[in-house]
């Protein structure tokens, strides 16, 4: 079936020239860090940390309510240190998730209540299902679906998986629209 | 998996049979037939670790039993295991005495530990390593010599009835030359006066089979349940791991691909409609017409047999050195049940789509037609308006399907042989189950 269309409050959204969609009610730390690369939704309560390094996302990506976009960090002997996090195009981020990856890969499905752990590479088109746990330093190869806690490798994706993403992201962009004010 | 987060509600025939989404599906373009993963051959192109993704020989995977030399699963969880480097004052060895002088700054040890349940190797003793990848300590399997030795037994026992099949044959087909042979004249070779003997032919093999003592069962087994024999195998679950096919062969770009945008609820003894998406993948345009599903395999005219697939198809067979051997084939070809419950009015119009272009994505909004048939177009994107009819009689509750036949033009773009400048558009067939819910009241 075709994906219904959500509707959102047009006051509550600020679009910019390049077709991003960003709700007033995120939490964006250190905007400056942020590259959003255009037509990026991020729904309201998503907290992006770009005041502990650069966070950047390609086209088409959907940042869904309440998820936490966070880069991560390594322990080192002397202190710590925060990575960039760099996102793919046409990646799906679920609601209340946490993605403190390193990479995220382009054509990724995220579900939601998952908690991905730090500095994780996430490849292109992979999936990883709702209610999942991936722990620290986990790297999920391509055209892998992982599901569990800890997530772990449950079967192997269609060849077709770049075009599902896109069709995917593509649509939920079309049809997320503003509420017609009366 | 067409649909990402939602059920299949659209399924396509396999020619063999069974019902899959489009997603799981290939096209042959040398038979035009349509495959799923269970009629098409596979073959492991290359092995890589899914944890440092290390590309590794198959012969290396096979030796290595497929397991990366660097990266280990935690013993508790499986997941797998990181490295970690502590500053550790190397352990004075009582062995090594006065030489402990040298290494009094700390060093730098690796140790594996699990992020996900804290597991580490110092907690079965295994000892820090100086070096942060390798040289872990490797556990010898116990029964490796036994191992060997039933190798060695099998070996020798494949070699001997190797030995013996020959040595009959050439008891058999034994070329009488001109000239006497010594072994004519004593009657006798070697093999044969073993044979008579009663001897075993080949004196190294038979140490092994000689020395070979047979296992004994050292406990009782618990005897298999009693439906074992009796239960059903599902052949679909055999298959725990499907290859990725990357060489973009995948149905969705040569079939037309049906989605439902919406539809109404099918009740029984009326009529609902059904809204359908029809996307072109190719580059070329293409001309569709939805027609009636065929009963029973005579129906379906079968793919133009025409001398350029042939002979494209000899050709793979010899570049790739497969025997031919379509026999199995025919065999397993099957029909599904087609769902009666529910029929589409087939339209009696033959609708073109124009070919895929990736430009058309920044175009304006579809063009509404004002047909009764074809809602909107959007470059290679049609979207139809279609009737099903229910029967009456249609049980309350009963999963409502509806299939139909799709006719469809297609354009061979594998180059022909050189000798054959034939046209290369086919009329080819699909069926398509659409899976409408349940019948409503």
């Amino acid at each position: 079936m075709e994906l219904q269309d959500t509707y959102y409050n047009k006051l509550e959204y600020v679009e910019t020239a390049s077709g991003n969609k960003v709700s007033r009610q995120t939490v964006l730390c250190g905007s400056q860090n942020i590259v959003l690369h255009g037509k990026v939704i991020v729904q309201s309560d998503a907290i992006i940390r770009g005041d502990l390094a650069n966070v950047k996302t390609g086209r088409f990506c959907i940042i869904s309510k309440g998820s936490v976009i966070r880069p991560p960090f390594k322990k080192f002997s002397k202190g710590v240190a925060f990575f960039p996090l760099q996102m793919g195009d046409h990646v799906f981020v679920g609601e209340n998730t946490v993605v403190n990856a390193a990479v995220v890969g382009s054509y990724v499905y995220i579900g939601k209540n998952v908690v991905i752990g730090r500095r994780c590479v996430l490849k292109d088109c992979c999936m990883i299902e709702d209610n999942s746990v991936l722990p620290a330093e986990t790297v999920v190869p391509s055209f892998a679906r992982y599901s569990g806690n800890p997530a772990r490798l449950i079967t192997t994706l269609p060849e077709a998986m770049p075009d599902l993403m896109t069709e995917f992201t593509k649509s939920y962009y079309q049809h997320f629209l503003p509420t017609t004010v009366n | 998996m067409a649909y990402l987060t939602q059920p299949d509600y659209v399924k396509y025939v396999c020619s063999c049979g069974q019902l899959k989404p489009i997603t799981n599906l290939y096209f042959c373009r040398h038979c035009l037939k349509i495959r799923c993963g269970f009629c098409i051959c596979h073959e492991v192109d290359s092995h890589y670790c899914a944890n440092c993704l290390e590309n590794m020989p198959s012969s290396e995977a096979r030796l290595k039993k497929n397991r990366c030399s660097s990266c280990f699963d935690c013993p508790s969880c499986f997941h797998t295991l990181s490295t970690r480097a502590t500053f550790a004052q190397p352990r004075q060895d009582p062995a090594a005495g006065d030489a402990k002088v040298e290494n009094k700054q700390a060093k730098k040890m690796y140790y594996l530990s699990c992020f996900n349940c804290r597991w580490t190797s110092r907690d079965v003793g295994i000892p820090d390593q100086p070096v942060a990848s390798g040289g872990w300590p490797e556990r010898t399997n116990p029964y490796t010599a036994r191992i060997n030795q039933l190798l060695d037994y099998y070996k020798a026992i494949a070699q001997q009835e190797k030995q013996e099949k020959l040595d009959r044959e050439r008891k058999k087909f034994a070329i009488r030359g001109k000239y006497i042979t010594l072994t004519d004249k004593t009657g006798l070779t070697g093999a044969m006066a073993r044979n008579i003997a009663g001897l075993p032919s080949s004196e190294s093999s038979s140490s092994a089979i000689a020395n070979f003592v047979p296992s004994v069962a050292s406990a009782e087994v618990e005897e298999l349940p009693e439906d074992y024999h009796l239960r059903e195998v599902n052949l679909k679950q055999g298959d725990t791991l499907p290859p990725i096919n990357t060489n973009g062969k995948c149905l969705s770009y040569h079939v037309p691909e049906v989605k439902i945008i919406s539809h109404e609820s099918v009740k029984a003894g009326q009529v609902a409609d059904l809204l359908l998406k029809v996307t072109n993948p190719t580059a070329h345009e293409m001309t569709l017409r939805i027609l009636r599903p065929a009963d029973s395999a005579e129906e379906v005219p079968a793919p133009p047999e025409d001398q350029e697939p042939r002979s494209i198809e000899k050709s793979l067979e010899k570049s790739l050195n497969l025997e031919k051997d379509t026999s199995w084939s025919k065999v397993i070809e099957r029909k599904p049940e087609m769902p009666t419950v529910s029929q589409i009015c087939v339209p009696e119009v033959t609708l073109t789509l124009a070919q895929r272009d990736d430009a058309a994505e920044y175009d304006d909004d579809p063009q509404h037609e004002t047909s009764d048939i074809i809602l909107w177009r959007k470059s290679n994107k049609l979207a139809l308006r279609l009737k099903v009819t229910t029967d009456p009689t249609a049980e309350v509750g009963k999963p409502a399907q509806v299939a139909f036949r799709l006719q469809y033009s297609y354009r061979n773009t594998v180059p022909p042989s050189a000798q054959s400048v034939q046209h290369r558009d086919h009329t080819l067939n699909t069926t398509v189950i659409l899976d409408l819910g349940s019948v409503c009241e």
